[in-house]
């Protein structure tokens, strides 16, 4: 089954205004229910401490034509961004600065969403934010009575991948007992059903247990010849066989999802089911349908040519750069994460493969202003990687220009991705 | 075209900074097949402009094998007429990986300017910071600037903004073939390079039918007469220098080839270290590769040795003139000492002879090497070279390569062709091609 194309029909459908009830005809991959669907609004965490990670949820919602999406930083969560939302999703990175970046007014924005009836999806350091947790910055956001078992008072020894192997924790540590690939057994709750057990990477997610009410949705099961151990595999299967993987839980009249594994990754299309299915399910209810985004500029001919030549020259630029550096075997450390020149290039993909849509398209939604800024930050992330490889070239310390770097690259991302995917969701209302 | 090419021409406007693009019709591929004879059709379109064009081969870039090729055609200043000469290492691939299969340069700037041709996009650059620099800082200082050690250049040294009538196009660092003036002709239009850089695919009709026939040409050719061979010293050999293996030892480090060309046809010479040095050099590249084999044979006659000859084929390179105009000016004017012969670099007067009616590089040499194409008698053999590089030409194959390998067959360039651009080329149109880019 094209799970994809599955999704792309239900919500090309609703935004052309077509009534579908779950499990009925084009909507029969999700589970059935009494109810009439509706388009979810989503919002996507790309703030402060978010890795890469994001990006994948920005694959899985293009492919399944979720486009009323919003990318959203720390600044637009506390300011209230939140309460147009169905969704919102969290991806992975450093929680302590996600946490510390939200602060305790953004902490107190999303329990209150998810009170008022929002749908909360992390995963990988999106599924730690809301756990019980002691530790500044994350004591605003215990939202979920579930404990971290992959914690430990003493690093363990780490077989490989030192600096992914473990990160501190307060007194204690953080450890990831594997990477990669493992094994997940579904539990058969509601709204995951149909599966028995399937596969999903697993990045430095957490491996779950419960001490309150929830309900556990899928288990560590076992491992797989892509399983990389980066501790004593009898340790890795102490951590997490048998241990919690995807859990549910309700705060106030809405839901969290948390997944340790990152079910958002495009090469998993059984756990990408899973995340589309538990938008569908647990989105926000008792909302009416109706326009998401307020009234973009609509940019065409002449304008519109102009701001897709400068964004791609530029991001055409950053590339070559980019490809160039991943010769070369250099890595940052920002916070607690390691970044590697590959993951430059992840960001200017997500870009680079999306401009082509915008090139065939009669139309670009967006005001002026964010054009004149996009094209700013794209020569400003062009800069500065020219910049880093004639520092690397020259052996000095980029150690800051990649802090500048990744957190530009971050917000290019968010204003190019804003644009597409308003322009797309504005295509298909358009269309009905 | 949607098969083996971006689809697009680009058209600069070095007056006004302008650029604009047309697509490529299938039509005219049909009728012209691809590289010079394209470019020649373009060049009858822009002649009024005095364009400068540059065109990648139908198969170039692909996995065919020496598909390494592309051309720069114009007017030669030597010759009053559209010449062509030829540019591979990696920039004839990159070329068409740019995303332009064709660029037609037209008029002057009236400052200097380099071209930045990338992932579909070409950016009309101030070059006043480079202008002055030879080929070699040139090349270094676009590559440090735009951040790529991949970039891909065509330029000029101080010959060519001087208006020598030695100055050549150079290929990122070396001599490669210009005997046109092309230099002279860049220079004039405040043009100081070309800097070619590309991550897109080419998409390939039949793909699957395409990389097996590649595959079984290349086992082709790894059984044939070049097996075994290697580097500049054995094309020496082959032209009857028998001893270019012992001449050249002292300095040979290691041999090279271009993309994707089963044969290395260039050498490089360590001129300041000794070649048998396993560490790595203090400098990064402490000597010189040997791409005209022209040049370097001319000079061998002179009486230089290896090394000798080599530190003057860098200095032509380093201030982009050509190194066979010098060699045989050396040579008519009997001046034997390297040192003499570099230091006249910057007054020297004259040109390379070329043969009446020439419209191809002779870089590559006027004769078969190790294979056998049954070629008899010098008129055949004249004729033979001109339909060889021909073929060459506008199929997009390493033109030194063609005169070695009796495999690449015209019938297996057509098919190949074929098969990767879903048209359907017959030998009829292949003779009109190739009678057309000879006229």
């Amino acid at each position: 089954m094209d799970f994809y194309h599955s999704y792309a029909t239900i919500n090309q459908k609703l935004a052309r205004g077509v009534e579908l009830r779950y499990g009925e005809k084009e909507a029969s991959v999700l589970p059935r229910a009494p109810r009439l669907l509706r388009v979810p609004r989503i919002g996507v965490y790309a703030g402060t401490g978010t890795s890469h990670s994001w990006l994948w949820f920005v694959e899985l919602f293009d492919r399944m034509s979720f486009y009323e999406v919003v990318f959203m930083t720390e600044g637009m969560v506390r300011g209230g961004a939140l309460d147009g939302l169905d969704v919102f999703a969290m991806s992975g990175g450093d929680t302590t600065r996600i946490a510390e970046g939200l602060g305790p007014d953004g902490g107190r924005a999303i329990e209150s969403f998810i009170r008022g009836g929002g749908l909360y999806i992390g995963s990988c350091a999106g599924a730690y934010l809301p756990l019980k947790s002691s530790k500044q910055h994350l004591d605003r956001f215990n939202f979920v009575d579930i404990k971290i078992a992959n914690l430990s008072k003493t690093r363990p020894e780490a077989k490989r991948m030192g600096s992914k192997a473990s990160t501190s924790y307060g007194c204690d540590f953080v450890y990831h007992p594997v990477r990669e690939d493992v094994l997940l057994r579904m539990t058969g709750r509601e709204p995951f059903s149909r599966f028995e057990s399937f596969r999903a990477p697993l990045y430095g997610g957490p491996s779950m247990v419960p001490s309150g009410a929830c309900d556990v949705l899928a288990y560590y099961d076992g491992f797989t010849e892509k399983t990389l151990f980066l501790v004593d595999e009898s340790l890795a299967r102490q951590t997490l066989i048998g241990k919690v993987a995807a859990a549910r839980a309700a705060l106030g009249d809405g839901r969290l999802y948390l997944f340790g594994p990152h079910f958002e990754h495009p090469l998993f299309p059984t756990a990408n089911h899973l995340v589309a299915t538990a938008i569908f399910w647990d989105m926000r209810k008792g909302r009416q349908s109706g326009g998401f985004s307020a009234p973009q500029a609509i940019l065409e001919g002449p304008e519109k040519e102009k701001l897709v030549r400068d964004l791609k020259r530029e991001i055409s630029n950053s590339r070559i750069v980019t490809v160039g550096l991943e010769a070369i075997p250099v890595q940052w450390i920002l916070g607690c994460k390691t970044y590697e020149p590959e993951k430059i290039r992840v960001f200017l993909e997500a870009i680079w493969k999306r401009i082509r849509v915008l090139e065939r398209s009669r139309t670009i939604c967006v005001q002026q202003e964010t054009c004149e800024e996009a094209v700013a930050m794209a020569s400003r992330v062009t800069q500065l990687l020219r910049r880093m490889k004639a520092g690397i070239d020259d052996l000095l310390d980029t150690q800051d220009i990649a802090w500048d770097l990744f957190d530009s690259l971050r917000g290019l991302t968010t204003l190019f991705l804003q644009m597409y995917f308003d322009s797309l969701g504005a295509r298909f209302r358009l269309d009905s | 075209m949607d098969y083996l090419s971006s689809n697009k021409i680009l058209i600069v406007d070095l007056e006004t900074g302008a650029t604009s693009e047309e697509e490529l019709d299938d039509d005219l591929v049909s009728k012209r097949i691809g590289g010079a004879g394209i470019t020649s059709s373009l060049y009858e379109t822009y002649k009024d402009s005095d364009p400068v064009i540059l065109g990648a081969g139908l198969l170039t870039g692909t996995l065919f094998p020496a598909s390494a090729l592309s051309v720069i055609s114009a007017k030669s200043p030597r010759t009053g007429y559209l010449t062509h000469s030829p540019f591979t290492l990696k920039a004839g691939m990159e070329l068409k990986y740019t995303g332009f299969d064709y660029v037609v340069i037209r008029g002057k700037s009236q400052k200097p300017v380099f071209l930045w041709l990338h992932d579909g996009i070409a950016d009309v650059q101030d070059a006043s910071e480079l202008w002055g620099k030879d080929v070699w800082d040139t090349t270094d200082h676009i590559r440090k600037t735009m951040g790529d050690d991949l970039i891909q250049t065509l330029v000029i040294g101080p010959a060519g903004e001087e208006g020598s009538d030695l100055a050549q196009v150079c290929v990122n660092y070396w001599a490669n073939g210009d005997c046109w003036q092309f230099g002279k002709v860049f220079g004039s239009k405040n043009l100081k390079a070309v800097a070619l850089r590309g991550m897109g695919l080419l998409e390939i009709s039949d793909a699957e039918g395409f990389v097996d026939q590649c595959f079984e040409i290349f086992q082709a050719i790894k059984g044939s007469a070049l097996s075994g061979k290697r580097g500049v010293e054995d094309i020496l050999i082959a032209m009857g220098e028998s001893d270019a293996r012992e001449w050249l030892a002292p300095v040979t480090h290691r041999h090279s080839a271009c993309y994707n060309t089963p044969y290395p046809t260039n050498t490089f010479l360590y001129l300041s270290v000794d070649p048998a040095t396993l560490t790595e050099p203090p400098e990064p590249e402490p000597g010189f590769m040997i791409t005209d084999i022209g040049a370097l044979l001319a000079l061998k006659k002179l009486g230089l040795s290896a090394a000798d000859a080599g530190h003057v084929l860098k200095a032509c390179a380093r201030r982009g003139v050509d190194p066979a105009a010098v060699a045989e000016i050396a040579g008519k004017a009997g001046q034997k000492d390297p040192k003499a012969i570099e230091q006249s670099l910057a007054s020297m007067q004259g040109a390379a002879t070329v043969p009446e009616g020439a419209k191809f590089s002779s870089w590559a040499p006027a004769q078969p090497i190790f294979g056998d194409f049954g070629i008899s008698g010098e008129a055949a053999l004249k004729d033979w070279w001109v339909r060889r590089q021909a073929v060459a030409y506008l199929f997009g194959i390493h033109p030194i390569f063609a005169n070695m390998s009796p495999e690449l067959s015209e019938e297996a360039l057509l098919e190949m062709a074929n098969k990767g651009a879903g048209l359907e080329l017959s030998q009829e149109a292949l003779d009109q091609a190739i009678a057309d880019v000879c006229s």
